[in-house]
């Protein structure tokens, strides 16, 4: 059964190809999209239901029946060191998709040089195993189904 | 079992960009491999999820483990990925 991966933010979906860094324009994490999120302060959810096997302030990494998503928040955002960003969650904590894991404000992300645009990814996963549903450029919620990885 | 030892050099993080790098070249190899802190079961070198989940940070000694034909060779790249600091990648 195809598992329902959800947007983590509100924003617009964006190919990975419009990612600047070639580590998640070419899908060397894996296949998947891009979301670029509104300029203000926004709480990133859990896209899918399943463990928190990776944590850091700008990233969440969530495993479930062998699947694992990945959801970067910005790019380069590591040398951030957590500034900006708040955890509501921890590491091995279980999650329901949709569920509230990271706070933090794009505005200000930007406003520091970095880019905010997110990637979230199907790690580890073939490109033909994921089906975008819905096309890039529509504005999305949070929570909104955006592909599913067979 | 082979193993090798690694001290994550300056600025050296195990977060995404580093774990694919290490990820993609472990995951080449045929055999089976683990990374983890001296003393504490390691995880499956393969999985991306599984290494930037322990969160290693620079200046960490790393412990990484290969059992099989050709472990040691294997574990010698796999080294000098790990101390290859970022810039050196691009």
């Amino acid at each position: 059964m195809a598992l329902q991966v959800l947007s983590p933010m509100p924003g617009r979906v964006a190919n990975l190809s419009e990612v600047p860094d070639p580590m998640f324009a070419e899908a060397m994490l894996g296949p998947g999209l891009a979301i670029d999120p509104p300029r203000s302060p926004v709480t990133a959810v859990a896209p899918i239901s399943g463990t928190i096997a990776s944590l850091f302030p700008h990233a969440m990494g969530i495993e479930a029946d062998g699947y694992s998503v990945l959801v970067h928040l910005g790019l380069e955002t590591v040398q951030l060191n957590g500034e900006g960003f708040t955890l509501l969650k921890a590491k091995g904590d279980t999650v329901v998709a949709g569920e509230p894991v990271i706070e933090w404000d794009p505005s200000v992300i930007e406003a520091g040089g970095l880019p905010v645009i997110t990637p979230l990814i199907a790690i580890q996963a073939e490109a033909g195993q994921i089906t975008q549903l819905v096309p890039d450029g529509t504005q999305v919620e949070a929570g909104t189904a955006v592909f599913e990885i067979a | 079992m082979a193993e090798i030892t690694v001290v994550l050099p300056p600025g050296v993080g195990l977060h995404a960009r580093p774990a694919a790098l290490f990820v993609g070249a472990a995951a080449k190899s045929p055999l089976d491999v683990t990374i983890g802190r001296p003393g504490e079961p390691g995880v499956n070198a393969k999985s991306i999820l599984g290494v930037m989940g322990l969160g290693a940070k620079a200046g960490e000694e790393m412990v990484v483990t290969a059992e099989g034909d050709g472990a040691d060779d294997l574990l010698s790249s796999l080294k000098t990925i790990l101390e290859t600091p970022e810039g050196g990648h691009a």
